[in-house]
C-alpha cells in the first residue's frame, strides 16, 4: 500500500508540476497570451489543490504507510482493509478533480484556497469546481479513515518493550502528523459540505449579499474561519513528515545520537496540539477583523516559531557535534533545513498585521509557502525516499545521480523562488502584467529556474528506475542504522525478532543479542508467526466500494442528464453492492486483520481494545465536524439581524416527543450491551430490534416533518423568496440533514449487527462489534442533544 | 435524560427572558450530553488517555467557535 500511495502521488506531482510550468511561461513575459485568464485561473487552482492534497501530503503517507509497521515491529496497520479504502478513496478523488479539466466549463478556478462566495455557484457555476470539491471531499475521508488506522496502529501495535519515547522519530513524526490531520480535517469537510450543499442542493449558506441579502451575514467570513482553521495546521501536516526524515536521518550521517531528541518532541508536540489550531486568523487580518484579535493571533503567529526554532537548532547542533557524511540522503536534509529556515523567517514577517499589509496577497507570499511547504518539505521527503530507498528494493542507488539531483534540485528552486521575495509589489492573482520595474526580469528568472527544478526530477526518476532494475545490491543494513525497519529483508517481511527492550545500542544492536532475541518462527513468542502476509486481509471491498461512490458523486456533478443519471445509479448498486458484501465477510469471518501480538507496549492504551481506541479516535474527529458545523450555524446567527422565531417554523410538542424517541434509543442500546455482557442472545436481539424500531420511528417522524416544511403554507426552502428564511432553511437542511444521515448510517450497521446475532456471531465474551456500535449510537444522540435546542426552541 | 428534555420543552414555553430561556436550555443540553458521555458511552470506566482524545478535540472546537464568534466584531 505504500509503495501504491508513493506512486499515485508521483503521479499527481507530474500532473501538478506540468500546471505549474504553464503558469512560469505563462508570467515568463510581460503582457503574455500563453494562457487565457481563464485557463490560468484554472491551472493556478489545481495546481495548488493538486499538489497540496495529492502529492506532498500523500507522499509523506506514502512513507507512513510503508514504514511505520517496520518501524514498530508491527505486521500491518491496525485496520488493514480501511487502509486499502483510504488509499482507493484517495486515488479516485484525485482522479475526479483531474477529470474536472474536460467537463464543460472547466476545472476549478477560484484559487486553491476556495474564497467563497467566488468559488459558490454564483461566480464559478458549472460541474467543473464542483467535482473538484466532491473528490476533495473523497480525500478528507480518506485522511479521516487513514489517521484513526495510523494512530490506532501507533499506539496499539508497537513491539513488546518499545515504549512511546522508544519509538523511532520518523514514527513519532507520523504521529503528530496524523493527529493534526485528525483534527484539522473537520473543519474543511464542514466548509465544503456547505459549499457543496449550496452547489448541489440549491442552498445559499454561502450566497453573495448582493444574491440574497440577509443583513449582517457575510459569507466570506464564515469561510476564511473554516478554511483557515484547517488551512494553517495544514502547512504542519505537510511540513511534519520531512521533519521525521530529518530526525530519523540526522544520526544515521552525524554519527552521534540526535541532539535534545526530548526538546524536539515536546516542541513538536507543542506546535501540533495547541499552536498550530490557535494561529488561522493571521489569514485574515484584511478581512476586518477587530484589532484586538489581530494582536492575540499576531502573538500566537510569533510564539509558533519559538518551537520550531528549537527543533531547528537541535537539528543543526547535532551535525555541529557530529562528524557528517555528506551522502545524498543527508544532502536534501541540509536543503530542507537551509529551505526551511529562509521560508520560516519570511512567515515571521507575515505573522505582523502591519507588514501583512504590504506584503498580503504579493509574491512575497508565494515565495514564503513554497520555501516552507515545497521547499522544506518536498527536499526532506527525497531524502526520505534515497535513504529507505535500499530498504524498498535492496538496492543502491547513483550517488553520482542522487549529488546531481541535489544540486540541480536546490538551485533551481532558488532561481524560482528567491526572485520572488523581491517582487513584493507585484500581486499574485493576476495571469499577465504590464512591465513595471523589475517585474519582467524577475519573472523571466523564475520561469528558468522552474525549468531547472523541474528538469532536476527527471535525473530522479531515471535513478529511481535505474536502482529499481539495474541498481547493484545494497546489503541489508546499509547506512549502519539502528532502527528496526532495517532488521528485515527489503522484500517487505517483518522484522523477524520479538524485541522486548531498546538497548543501548539501540533496536539493531540488539539483534545480536541472543539473550534479548528471539526468531519470529518457532519460538512462538511472536506476534508474525505463521502468518504469511497480506493475503490475510486482501479485499476487493475497498477498491469497488471507492469506485461506486467515485461514479455517484461524478453522476452528482455533471447532473441534470441521462448519462449523469446513469452513473449516480451505478454508483449506487456497485456501493451497495460493496457495503453488502463487506458486512457478509465480516459475518463469515472471512478475514481477519492483523494478529495482535501479545505482550505488544500500548502505553497508555491498555486497558482499551484495538477497535475500541479506533472508533474513540473516529468520534473525536466527529466531534470537530459536527462542532464545526454547528459553530457555522451560531455564526450565522449571531451575524443575522433577523431570524424566524423560534416555534414559529418548526412543531416544538412534535420534535420534543421525537427527541424523546431517539434518547429512549440510547438506553435500549445500552440494553442490548447489558444483555449480551450477560450472555443473553435473546435479549440481545430483543433490545438491538427496539433501538431499530425507534431509530427509524426518529427519522421517519424527521421526513414527515421535512414534508410538512416544504409543502406548508409558506414553505421553509433555501429557495424561498424571503432571504431571512432562505438562510434559515439552508442551514437547518445541512445539518440536521447530516445528523439524519449518521442515523441512517446506524440503522444501516444495526441491520448487520441483528443478522450476526442470529447468525451467533456475538458471544459473552466476544462482543466488540456491540459496544463500539453504542458508542456511535450514543454520539448521535450527544449531537442531538445540541440540534434539538439550537434549531428548535432557540 | 427523559425529564431533561421535557424539561427544555418547558422552559421553551414558560421561561419568556432569552437570556435565561437560552442559558437553561443550553445547560440543560451539554448535562444531558456529559451524561450520555458519561454514562451511556461509559467514560467513567475508561482509562485518562480515552477522554484525553475527546477533551483535546473539545479543546480546538472551543479555540475555533470562541474566536469565529469573536470575528464577527
Amino acid at each position: 500500500m505504500g509503495l501504491l500511495y508513493f506512486f499515485s502521488s508521483l503521479y499527481f506531482g507530474v500532473v501538478g508540476a506540468i500546471l505549474a510550468l504553464l503558469l512560469r511561461v505563462q508570467l515568463s513575459v510581460p503582457n503574455n497570451d500563453f494562457l487565457q485568464a481563464a485557463y490560468y485561473n484554472q491551472a493556478v487552482t489545481m495546481h495548488g489543490l493538486i499538489m497540496i492534497f495529492w502529492f506532498l501530503s500523500p507522499l509523506g503517507i506514502a512513507l507512513f504507510n510503508y514504514l511505520v509497521p517496520l518501524q514498530i515491529g508491527a505486521k500491518d496497520l491496525a485496520f488493514p482493509r480501511l487502509n486499502a479504502l483510504t488509499f482507493w478513496l484517495f486515488l479516485a478523488g484525485g482522479l475526479m478533480a483531474v477529470l474536472s479539466f474536460f467537463v464543460p466549463g472547466g476545472a476549478a478556478a477560484a484559487g486553491w484556497t476556495s474564497y467563497e462566495p467566488l468559488a459558490g455557484p454564483v461566480f464559478s457555476p458549472g460541474p467543473g469546481p464542483t467535482l473538484t470539491y466532491l473528490g476533495l471531499m473523497m480525500m478528507a475521508a480518506s485522511v479521516t479513515v487513514g489517521s484513526v488506522n495510523f494512530i490506532a496502529t501507533i499506539l496499539w501495535l508497537r513491539k513488546p518493550g518499545m515504549k512511546l519515547l522508544q519509538m523511532p522519530m520518523f514514527t513519532w513524526f507520523a504521529l503528530f502528523t496524523v493527529v493534526a490531520m485528525l483534527f484539522a480535517f473537520p473543519s474543511i469537510i464542514a466548509a465544503f459540505l456547505l459549499v457543496l450543499s449550496d452547489r448541489l442542493l440549491g442552498t445559499v449558506l454561502y450566497a453573495p449579499p448582493s444574491v440574497l441579502g440577509v443583513p449582517g451575514i457575510d459569507p466570506s467570513l464564515l469561510w476564511d474561519d473554516l478554511f483557515w482553521f484547517f488551512g494553517h495546521p495544514e502547512v504542519y501536516i505537510v511540513l511534519l513528515p520531512a521533519f521525521g526524515v530529518i530526525a530519523d536521518l540526522t544520526p544515521a550521517f552525524t554519527g552521534r545520537p540526535l541532539a535534545g531528541k526530548n526538546w524536539i518532541l515536546l516542541s513538536t508536540a507543542v506546535i501540533v496540539l495547541p499552536i498550530s489550531f490557535g494561529v488561522w486568523m493571521h489569514h485574515m487580518f484584511l478581512t476586518g477583523i477587530p484589532s484586538l484579535l489581530q494582536e492575540v493571533f499576531d502573538a500566537s503567529t510569533e510564539v509558533i516559531s519559538i518551537p520550531f526554532g528549537i527543533i531547528v537548532i537541535m537539528f543543526i547542533l547535532s551535525m555541529v557535534r557530529g562528524r557528517v557524511q555528506f551522502k545524498t540522503p543527508f544532502l536534501f536534509v541540509i536543503g530542507a533545513l537551509v529551505l526551511f529556515i529562509i521560508g520560516g523567517i519570511m512567515g515571521v514577517f507575515l505573522s505582523s498585521p502591519v507588514l501583512d499589509r504590504v506584503f498580503y496577497g504579493s509574491y512575497f507570499v508565494v515565495s514564503h509557502f513554497h520555501y516552507v511547504m515545497v521547499g522544506a518539505t518536498i527536499f526532506g521527503l527525497f531524502a526520505g525516499i534515497y535513504y529507505w530507498l535500499p530498504r524498498m528494493t535492496g538496492k543502491m542507488f547513483s550517488e553520482k545521480l542522487g549529488r546531481l539531483h541535489f544540486i540541480l534540485s536546490f538551485v533551481g528552486f532558488n532561481i524560482l523562488y528567491a526572485p520572488m521575495m523581491l517582487m513584493s509589489d507585484m500581486p499574485r492573482r493576476i495571469f499577465t502584467y504590464q512591465s513595471i520595474g523589475d517585474w519582467a526580469q524577475l519573472n523571466g528568472i523564475a520561469t528558468i529556474g522552474a525549468f531547472i527544478f523541474a528538469g532536476a526530477q527527471i535525473v530522479i526518476a531515471y535513478n529511481l528506475l535505474h536502482t529499481w532494475f539495474r541498481g547493484t545490491p545494497s546489503g541489508p543494513n546499509p547506512w549502519s542504522s539502528e532502527d528496526l525497519e532495517w532488521s528485515s529483508p527489503a522484500e517487505g517481511a517483518t522484522p523477524a525478532v520479538h524485541v522486548e527492550s531498546e538497548p543501548a545500542g539501540g533496536w539493531i544492536g540488539q539483534l545480536s543479542s541472543a539473550a534479548s532475541v528471539s526468531p519470529a518462527t518457532g519460538g512462538g513468542e511472536s506476534y508474525s508467526a505463521g502468518v504469511a502476509g497480506h493475503e490475510v486481509h486482501l479485499s476487493s471491498r475497498p477498491l469497488t466500494l471507492s469506485v461506486g461512490v467515485m461514479l455517484f458523486l461524478t453522476g452528482a456533478a455533471l447532473y441534470p442528464g441521462i448519462l449523469p443519471m446513469g452513473l449516480m445509479l451505478l454508483g449506487v448498486v456497485i456501493v451497495g453492492y460493496s457495503m453488502v458484501g463487506w458486512a457478509w465477510d465480516d459475518i463469515r469471518d472471512r478475514f481477519t486483520g492483523p494478529p495482535e501480538m501479545e505482550g505488544g507496549d500500548r502505553w497508555p492504551f491498555d486497558a482499551v481494545s484495538k477497535i475500541k481506541l479506533g472508533m474513540w479516535v473516529f468520534l473525536s474527529s466527529e466531534m470537530v465536524l459536527f462542532g464545526t458545523l454547528l459553530g457555522a450555524y451560531v455564526f450565522i446567527r449571531e451575524a443575522a439581524l433577523q431570524w424566524p422565531a423560534a416555534g414559529s417554523v418548526h412543531d416544538i410538542p412534535l420534535a420534543t416527543a421525537n427527541t424523546l424517541v431517539l434518547v429512549t434509543s440510547g438506553f435500549t442500546m445500552v440494553m442490548a450491551i447489558y444483555a449480551i455482557r450477560k450472555g443473553d442472545m435473546r435479549g440481545l436481539l430483543a433490545w438491538l430490534a427496539a433501538t431499530f424500531v425507534l431509530g427509524s420511528v426518529f427519522i421517519g417522524v424527521k421526513m414527515s416533518e421535512w414534508a410538512g416544511l416544504v409543502s406548508g403554507p409558506t414553505p421553509f426552502v433555501p429557495g424561498s423568496t424571503n432571504a431571512v428564511t432562505a438562510i434559515a432553511a439552508s442551514v437547518y437542511y445541512v445539518i440536521v440533514g447530516l445528523h439524519g444521515a449518521h442515523v441512517v448510517a446506524g440503522l444501516i450497521i444495526l441491520v448487520y449487527l441483528m443478522k450476526k446475532t442470529t447468525k451467533g456471531g456475538y458471544t459473552k465474551e466476544r462482543h466488540e462489534a456491540i459496544e463500539n456500535f453504542a458508542l456511535y449510537w450514543a454520539f448521535v444522540e450527544i449531537v442531538w442533544c445540541f440540534v434539538f435546542p439550537l434549531f428548535y426552541l432557540l | 435524560m427523559l425529564l431533561a428534555v421535557i424539561a427544555e420543552a418547558l422552559t421553551f414555553y414558560y421561561v419568556k427572558a432569552f437570556a435565561v430561556q437560552s442559558t437553561v436550555i443550553l445547560t440543560l443540553a451539554m448535562s444531558q450530553a456529559v451524561a450520555v458521555a458519561v454514562f451511556y458511552m461509559q467514560l467513567k470506566d475508561e482509562p485518562g488517555s480515552v477522554r484525553l482524545f475527546a477533551l483535546v478535540g473539545m479543546m480546538f472546537l472551543s479555540a475555533l467557535l470562541i474566536a469565529m464568534v469573536a470575528s464577527l466584531g
